[in-house]
C-alpha cells in the first residue's frame, strides 16, 4: 500500500545511517521512521495545537503530523532553504482536502533560518521537536540553544533526539554517523546536559529512545536517545507571550515574505558573506487548509451531506420497479451462491441513534414532490455532528437547496432522470 | 425536453470527445465535458529522459511524490511534434500569402499576449552527470539545487538535463556535494547546446516556466491546466465541484512567441466510492448489486484523499474487509483500519465495505511482478463524469449554467490572471530571472465574410440571421422530398392517443413543406425494449419505408436496440421520438416540423442548398471516435456529397483498430464514394475537398504521411486519365485562441462568418479560424482549419468562403453549424455507431442520412 511514500522520502532525507553498507544492524521499521512515529504517538497522546519542528529538513515529519486533526499550526524551521522550498509543495492541501475539509483550521509555515535565533513567531507553542538536531550544532550554537529554545520560546513540551554514541561500535567502522555531526553523545553525556538544561529552565525531563539494541548488546541502550521535556507548571501565560511580541528576527512584511531570494540579492551582507547570515529567518512557505471552521467549506460540506441524505431517502421512497422477467438477455443476473456474501451497506446506527431517527418527523410526498423535514435530517448523526439546530441548517443551505414554502423541509422531485436510466 | 433539446442532448452533449467544460460553450448546451480525467497517464521528464523519471505514474500534482512541473511534457511534446510538420512550404500558391480578401474588416481582441525578451536571449542546455551515479532523481535534483553555485540562477532541471538562462563560466563545471549520509558526489555539468528563443526546446522551457508561475499563484495543476480550489463553484444536487482555472500555453504563432490563456473548469466529484456504492445498492437491491457495481466502477479513475494520487479501479474484492490484515513492505502485518489510523489519522467508519483493487504500475523498469493495491472505497473520490452523467440533460445544463462565461467575463478573468502574474512578486521574480517580460494583449484584424442565401425549391431566401432561418423558410417548400407511403408507428397503449394527434400535426406540416405523408400502420406494443424489437422484427417487411417508434422512456436500451436492429440487421430508416417530447404543450408544431425534416432526409430527400460556385466539387467529411463499449475500437465515419449541388450524401461508417487501419479504410470509402458520384453524374468530380475531424494532438504526421497518400491513391486509381484534384483540411473545434470584438467599451462575440488568418495562425501552416456558430450566452469558440494538402489551388479567400458555405448545409438544424456539414454528418454517424449500434451499418442505408 502506501507505506512506500516514506521510504521514498528517506532517500532525500539522507537518513542513511540506519542502513550501513555492510549492514550489521537493520531496524524495522527504519530508525528515522521509528523516531517520527515516536513523535506522532506523543502528539496523539498530548494533542498539542501548535507544533514546531526545528531542523525539519525535508519536512517528512511535518508531512506525517499534518494529518493529525488536533494540530492547528505546524511550523518547520531549517537552515537549508533550497530543500525547504523544494519540498514545500508537498505540504499544500491535496485536492481531497478541499472535497472533505478538516474539522479545524490548519496553517503550515516553513521558515528558513537558524534554530538558535530568538523569533517571537515561535512563542507560545505546545510542542517543539528537535529530532537529530543538536549534534549538528557547533559549540557556540549548542551553548545558545537552551537559552533560545527553553528560555525564550519556552513551549509546554520539547522533544530532543540525538544519536547514542555507545551504540556506534555495533556499526562497522563508524566514528560519527554523519559527516556534519559535530559530536555524538553517550547516554551519560546527553542526560547530564539535559538535566542541567531542564533544571535551569524549570522543565522536568524523561529519557527514552528508539532503535532497540540487538540481543546480547542490550547494555549499549537505544540507538537514538530521546529526552522529553515538560515545562513545570503548565503553559506560559498568554500575557507573558504578548509582552515579547516585538522580537521578530525578520519582520514579515506582506508581499515581501514570499521573496527570500530577491531579498538575499539586495541584501549587501548576504552577497558578501560566504555563509547565510544567521539573523535572517524568512518565511519561505505558508499554506492554510480548508476546514469546517471556514464558512465556505462548512456550507459546502453541509449542503453535500444534506443532498446525499435527501437523495438516499428519496430513492427508498420510489415505487419499486417491477423485476424484469429476464426476457432481456443481456441484463445482469446474479449467478448466486458462488460470489462472496452480499455486502451490506450504509451507515450503521446505534440503538439510540435509530430511536432518534424513528422519532423525528418522516419524509412525505405531495404530488410528485418529495419533502424531507429538516428536523428529520438533524436526527442523522453525520448531519447532527455538523449542525446543531434547524435554524442554522436552514440559513446555511437555503440558497443552495430548494426548501418548502415554510422553510421546514427540503423539497425535491420524487422522480428524476436517473431513475429511468437504471435498468436492472 | 424539446425535440431539439433531445436531439442536441443525444447528438452533441453526450459527445465522446473529452475536454474541460467551459472551453466549448458556444452552443446552447456544452458540447463536451471532461470525461476522461486522465491524470493517470504517465508523466515523464522532458527530452526523453525517461529512465530516471518514471517516478509516480499516478501523481495528479506534486503531492507526496514530489513530481515537478517538468514531468508534464508528454502531451506538449505531441503538440511540438505537430508543429514540426511544415505543410505550407509544399503548397506553392500560399507560400507567400495565405490570407483572404473578401468581407468587412473587423477589429478583434484575442486571449493571446506578447512575451518580450531581449533580442539576444538564449537558453543554455547542460547535461549533468553524477559520480557515483545516483538512481534517485529526487536526490539528483536536491543535490544540484542546494549547491551554492546555482542557487541564484534561473534553472530548470529534470535530473539529467539542466537549462539555464545565464551561461556558466566554464563549458564543463565540476561541483561536489555531500549527501547527508556523508558520501561525496561529484556533479559534472557539461554545456550541450546554446538554443535561440525560436527553438522548440525553448518553447518547452517557456511552458515549464509558466507552469511554475501559475503554481506560485497557488493554483493546482491538473493535467495541463491550472485550477483555483479556493473559489469552487458547487452543484450540490449533482455532487459536483467545479474549480475555475486556466488552460495556458506558450507557443510561436505567425511571427512571434505568444502566451495564451483560456478559462477552463475542472469538474470534481464530491462523492466517495462508498457513497456511490451505497446509493447504487439502494437502487438495485441486493440481488444483482455486486455485478452492477462492478460494471459501473471498474475502469474508473479514483482519487485517494490521503495522498492525492489517482488509481484506476481494476477489480473489486468483495471478500476483503477493512478489518482484514495485509502485509506491509517491511513484513509486518496490520489491519487496513489500523494502517489508515496510524498513517493518516483517518478513521474508517464502514467496516463492511469491500476493497477496490488497483494494479500498480511498476516503478522503474524492473521486471518484478506488478503489485496490487487495495483501496478503501470510503477514502476514494470518484473523478470525472461518467457517460451516464454526461447524458443527463439536467446535469449538463446545470454545469453549463455555472461555467458559461460571456466574452466580457472571460476578458475579466484574463485581465485578473495577467494582473496576478504581474503583481505577485514571486511570479514576477521568476519571469525576471529568466529575462522575460509579460507584454500586452494582442489585437488583430479579422474579416466578416458575406452572408449566404438559402436556396429553397421555389424561393431564394436571405435569412435575417444565419444562426437560425427556420422562421425565414417556414412557408417555403423544401428542395426535394420522396413521398412516404408505407410506414409504421410503434407505440404503447399509454401513448397511442398522443401518437395520433402528433400524426395529424406531422401530416399537416409535412404537406406544407412539400413532403407527402400517407397514413401509417399503427402497432401497439408493451412497454419494454424487447417488445419493441419483437414488433419491429415482426412487422417490418421490404416495402416498409420508415419505422417510427414512440418511446415510453429515454432508457437507452429502447433506442439502442431498435437502432441496432434497423441499421444493420434489417436496414430500414427509423425515427425514434420520446413520448414525453410529444406531450409538450404548445410545442407540437415546431416538434412536428423538425421531425418531418428529419424523416425527409432519412428517406433521401433534400432540404435546402447554398450557391456553390465550383461546378464539379465533391466534399467529404471524416470523423473518428472511440467505441463506447470497446475502447480500443475506432469508429470512422465518412460522408461524401454525390451531386454538384451538395445536397445528397453517401455515408459509411467503419470500425478499425489502429490509426493506419483508419487510413486504409478511408481508401475503401473514397473508392465507394467516387463510384457513387460516377453513377449519378457519369463523370468523376473535378475537385475533391476532404474535411478531416477527430484528429488528436500529435497525429498530424500520420495524416500527412499516411492518410493523404491513401486518399490520393484512391483518387488516382478510380480514373484512367486525369484524376480529380484533392485538398485535405484538418478541422478542429478545440483551439486555444478566442476572439472578441470591442463594442461600447465592452467585448462581445464576433459576428458569424468572422475569419482570422493572420497573427493567431502558424507560419508553417496554411491555416485559418472561422466563426460559424452562435453563442447566445457564452463565448463562441472559433473553429480551426489547417489545409495540409491542396492540389486544387483555390485562393485562400475562396477556400475560406467555401468552408463557410458548407457550414450551412447540415439538415438537422436550420441554421449554421460550427463545422462544415460533411464533418457534422460524419460526427453524428460515428456517434450513433459508437454509442448505440457498435457495428457497421448496412450499406443499403448509405444513400440516406439515416442517422440524423
Amino acid at each position: 500500500m502506501e507505506e512506500n511514500n516514506l521510504q521514498c522520502s528517506s532517500v532525500v532525507d539522507g537518513n542513511f545511517e540506519e542502513v550501513p553498507r555492510e549492514t550489521a544492524i537493520q531496524f524495522k521499521p527504519p530508525l528515522y521512521r521509528q523516531r517520527y512515529q515516536f513523535v506522532k504517538n506523543l502528539v496523539d497522546q498530548h494533542e498539542p495545537k501548535k507544533v514546531a519542528d526545528l531542523g525539519c529538513g525535508d519536512t517528512s515529519l511535518l508531512r506525517l503530523l499534518k494529518v493529525n486533526p488536533c494540530i492547528e499550526l505546524l511550523v518547520g524551521v531549517d537552515i537549508n532553504e533550497d530543500k525547504l522550498r523544494w519540498r514545500g509543495d508537498s505540504l499544500a492541501p491535496f485536492m481531497g482536502d478541499f472535497l472533505k475539509p478538516r474539522d479545524l483550521n490548519l496553517t503550515i509555515i516553513l521558515y528558513h533560518g537558524s534554530v538558535v535565533e530568538r523569533d517571537s513567531r515561535l512563542l507560545g507553542f505546545d510542542l517543539i521537536t528537535c529530532i537529530e538536531l543538536i549534534e549538528h550544532l557547533d559549540s557556540g550554537d549548542l551553548a545558545r540553544f537552551p537559552e533560545v529554545v527553553f528560555g525564550y520560546l519556552s513551549p509546554s513540551m520539547i522533544v530532543i533526539s540525538t544519536p547514542n554514541s555507545e551504540f556506534n561500535p555495533l556499526f562497522p567502522s563508524v566514528t560519527l554517523r554523519d559527516s556534519d555531526h559535530k559530536f555524538e553523545w553517550t547516554r551519560m553525556e546527553f542526560q547530564t546536559w539535559a538535566l542541567y538544561v531542564a533544571n535551569r529552565y524549570d522543565y522536568s525531563v524523561e529519557f527514552t529512545g528508539v532503535g532497540e539494541p540487538p540481543a546480547g548488546a542490550e547494555n549499549v541502550g537505544y540507538c537514538t536517545q530521546i529526552g522529553i521535556f515538560q515545562k513545570n507548571g503548565g503553559k506560559a501565560t498568554e500575557a507573558c507571550v504578548s509582552e515579547q511580541h516585538d522580537q521578530h528576527v525578520y519582520k514579515a512584511r506582506k508581499g515581501l515574505t514570499m521573496l527570500p531570494r530577491l531579498v538575499l540579492i539586495f541584501h549587501p551582507q548576504a552577497v558578501l558573506l560566504p555563509h547565510l547570515p544567521k539573523m535572517l529567518r524568512l518565511q519561505v512557505f505558508t499554506t492554510s487548509y480548508p476546514s469546517l471552521q471556514q464558512e465556505r467549506f462548512f456550507k459546502l460540506v453541509l449542503v453535500n451531506e444534506v443532498s446525499q441524505q435527501v437523495e438516499s431517502l428519496r430513492v427508498s421512497h420510489l415505487p419499486r420497479r417491477k423485476e424484469q422477467d429476464g426476457e432481456w438477455g443481456d441484463e445482469p443476473k446474479d449467478t448466486g451462491g458462488s460470489k462472496a456474501p452480499v455486502p451490506c451497506f450504509g451507515p450503521v446506527f446505534t440503538e439510540v441513534e435509530k430511536a432518534k431517527i424513528e422519532n423525528s418527523p418522516k419524509p412525505f410526498c405531495v404530488g410528485d414532490k418529495f419533502f424531507v423535514p429538516l428536523q428529520r435530517l438533524l436526527a442523522y448523526p453525520r448531519l447532527n455532528r455538523l449542525c446543531a439546530n434547524e435554524e442554522m441548517m436552514r440559513s446555511v443551505i437555503a440558497d443552495s437547496i430548494p426548501l418548502s414554502s415554510d422553510g421546514s423541509a427540503v423539497v425535491t422531485d420524487l422522480c428524476n432522470y436517473f431513475d429511468e436510466q437504471f435498468e436492472f | 425536453m424539446s425535440g431539439r433539446a433531445r436531439v442536441k442532448a443525444r447528438g452533441i452533449a453526450r459527445s465522446s470527445s473529452a475536454t474541460e467544460v467551459g472551453r466549448t460553450q458556444a452552443s446552447p448546451l456544452p458540447t463536451s465535458v471532461d470525461l476522461s480525467n486522465n491524470e493517470a497517464s504517465s508523466s515523464n521528464g522532458f527530452l526523453g529522459t525517461r529512465r530516471i523519471s518514471t517516478n509516480d505514474k499516478y501523481g495528479i500534482s506534486s503531492g507526496d511524490a514530489g513530481s515537478t512541473s517538468m514531468e508534464r511534457g508528454v502531451k506538449n511534446k505531441q503538440d511540438f511534434m505537430d508543429l514540426s510538420i511544415c505543410t505550407r512550404e509544399k503548397l506553392a500558391h500560399v507560400r507567400d500569402c495565405k490570407t483572404g480578401s473578401s468581407g468587412i474588416p473587423v477589429k478583434l481582441v484575442t486571449n493571446l499576449f506578447n512575451l518580450d525578451f531581449p533580442q539576444d536571449w538564449q537558453l543554455y542546455q547542460y547535461h549533468v552527470t553524477y559520480v557515483p551515479d545516483l538512481a534517485s532523481r529526487r536526490l539528483r535534483i536536491a543535490l544540484l539545487y542546494s549547491h551554492s553555485e546555482l542557487s541564484n540562477k534561473a534553472k530548470a532541471f529534470d535530473g539529467a538535463i539542466l537549462f539555464l538562462s545565464q551561461k556558466l563560466e566554464e563549458k564543463v563545471t565540476e561541483l561536489s556535494s555531500e549527501t547527508q549520509r556523508g558520501e561525496t558526489i561529484k556533479m559534472t555539468i557539461t554545456l550541450k547546446r546554446e538554443l535561440p528563443s525560436s527553438s522548440p526546446v525553448c518553447i518547452q522551457v517557456f511552458n515549464i516556466i509558466f507552469r511554475k508561475i501559475l503554481k506560485k499563484l497557488s493554483m493546482y495543476q491538473i493535467g495541463r491546466n491550472f485550477y483555483n480550489p479556493s473559489e469552487p463553484v458547487e452543484i450540490p444536487q449533482h455532487k459536483l465541484s467545479l474549480w475555475p482555472g486556466f488552460a495556458i500555453s506558450v507557443s510561436y504563432f505567425e511571427s512571434k512567441l505568444l502566451f495564451s490563456a483560456d478559462v477552463s473548469y475542472k469538474v470534481l466529484r464530491n462523492e466517495t466510492v462508498l457513497e456511490f456504492m451505497t446509493a447504487l445498492c439502494q437502487r438495485t437491491g441486493l440481488s444483482c448489486f455486486t455485478q452492477t457495481c462492478e460494471k459501473q466502477l471498474i475502469g474508473l479513475i479514483v482519487l485517494t484523499r490521503y495522498n492525492n494520487r489517482t488509481y484506476s479501479i481494476d477489480d473489486i474484492d468483495w471478500s476483503v474487509k477493512p478489518t482484514h490484515t495485509f502485509q506491509k513492505r517491511d513484513g509486518t502485518k496490520i489491519t487496513y483500519v489500523d494502517y489508515y489510523k496510524q498513517q493518516y489519522d483517518i478513521t474508517v467508519s464502514d467496516l463492511n465495505q469491500p476493497m477496490l483493487v488497483s494494479l500498480l504500475k511498476r516503478k522503474r523498469n524492473d521486471n518484478s511482478e506488478a503489485r496490487l493495491a487495495h483501496l478503501i472505497p470510503e477514502l476514494c473520490f470518484l473523478t470525472g463524469l461518467t457517460d451516464r452523467a454526461t447524458s443527463d440533460f439536467q446535469l449538463m445544463k446545470a454545469v453549463a449554467e455555472k461555467t458559461r462565461l460571456p466574452p466580457s467575463g472571460r476578458q475579466q478573468r484574463l485581465a485578473r490572471l495577467v494582473d496576478n502574474i504581474q503583481r505577485n512578486t514571486n511570479a514576477r521574480f521568476e519571469l525576471e530571472t529568466w529575462g522575460l517580460h509579460f507584454g500586452s494583449q494582442i489585437s488583430l484584424t479579422g474579416r466578416v465574410v458575406p452572408s449566404e442565401k438559402i436556396l429553397m425549391q421555389d424561393h431564394i431566401c436571405q435569412p435575417v440571421s444565419a444562426a437560425d432561418w427556420s422562421k425565414d423558410v417556414r412557408t417555403c417548400k423544401i428542395l426535394n422530398a420522396r413521398s412516404l407511403n408505407t410506414w409504421l408507428i410503434l407505440c404503447s397503449d399509454r401513448t397511442e392517443y398522443v401518437a395520433e394527434s402528433f400524426l395529424n400535426c406531422l401530416r399537416r406540416v409535412a404537406g406544407s413543406m412539400g413532403f407527402n405523408v400517407d397514413y401509417p400502420k399503427i402497432i401497439k406494443v408493451q412497454e419494454n425494449p424487447a417488445a419493441f424489437v419483437r414488433a419491429v422484427q415482426q412487422y417490418v417487411d421490404p416495402d416498409v419505408q420508415l419505422v417510427m417508434c414512440i418511446l415510453p422512456s429515454n432508457q437507452k436500451t429502447y433506442y439502442d436496440s431498435i437502432k441496432k436492429y434497423l441499421s444493420s440487421d434489417c436496414p430500414v430508416p427509423s425515427q425514434c421520438v420520446l413520448a414525453r417530447t410529444l406531450n409538450k404543450q404548445g410545442m407540437m408544431m415546431s416538434i412536428a416540423t423538425k421531425i418531418a425534416m428529419q424523416m425527409t432526409c432519412k428517406l433521401g430527400g433534400e432540404l435546402w442548398a447554398v450557391e456553390i460556385p465550383l461546378k464539379s466539387l465533391m466534399v467529404v467529411g471524416i470523423d473518428v471516435c472511440k467505441d463506447a463499449l470497446s475502447k480500443d475500437v475506432m469508429v470512422v465515419g465518412c460522408v461524401a456529397s454525390v451531386n454538384p449541388g451538395i445536397t445528397r450524401w453517401f455515408s459509411r461508417c467503419l470500425l478499425q483498430r489502429t490509426m493506419t487501419d483508419v487510413a486504409d479504410c478511408l481508401k475503401v470509402f473514397m473508392t465507394g464514394a467516387l463510384n457513387k458520384w460516377y453513377k449519378y453524374n457519369h463523370d468523376l468530380p473535378a475537385r475533391i475537398i476532404v474535411y478531416r475531424a477527430g484528429v488528436g494532438d500529435g497525429q498530424l504526421k500520420t495524416l500527412v504521411e499516411y492518410e493523404v497518400p491513401q486518399l490520393l491513391s484512391s483518387v488516382a486509381e478510380s480514373s484512367s486519365n486525369t484524376s480529380s484534384r484533392l485538398s485535405v483540411i484538418v478541422v478542429r473545434k478545440k483551439c486555444m485562441p478566442r476572439f472578441f470584438t470591442e463594442m461600447n467599451r465592452t467585448v462581445q462575440n464576433p459576428p458569424l462568418g468572422t475569419v482570422v488568418d493572420s497573427e493567431a495562425t502558424r507560419n508553417e501552416w496554411y491555416d485559418f479560424y472561422l466563426i460559424s456558430q452562435v453563442a447566445c450566452r457564452g463565448t463562441v469558440s472559433p473553429t480551426y482549419y489547417n489545409v495540409i494538402y491542396d492540389d486544387n489551388g483555390l485562393k485562400p479567400d475562396h477556400m475560406q468562403r467555401l468552408t463557410f458555405k458548407l457550414c450551412h448545409l447540415y439538415y438537422n438544424w436550420p441554421g449554421i453549424v460550427s463545422v462544415p456539414a460533411p464533418c457534422q454528418y460524419a460526427h453524428k454517424l460515428t456517434f450513433l455507431v459508437a454509442q448505440s449500434i457498435h457495428k457497421e451499418p448496412s450499406l443499403e442505408l448509405a444513400n440516406h442520412l439515416f442517422y440524423l
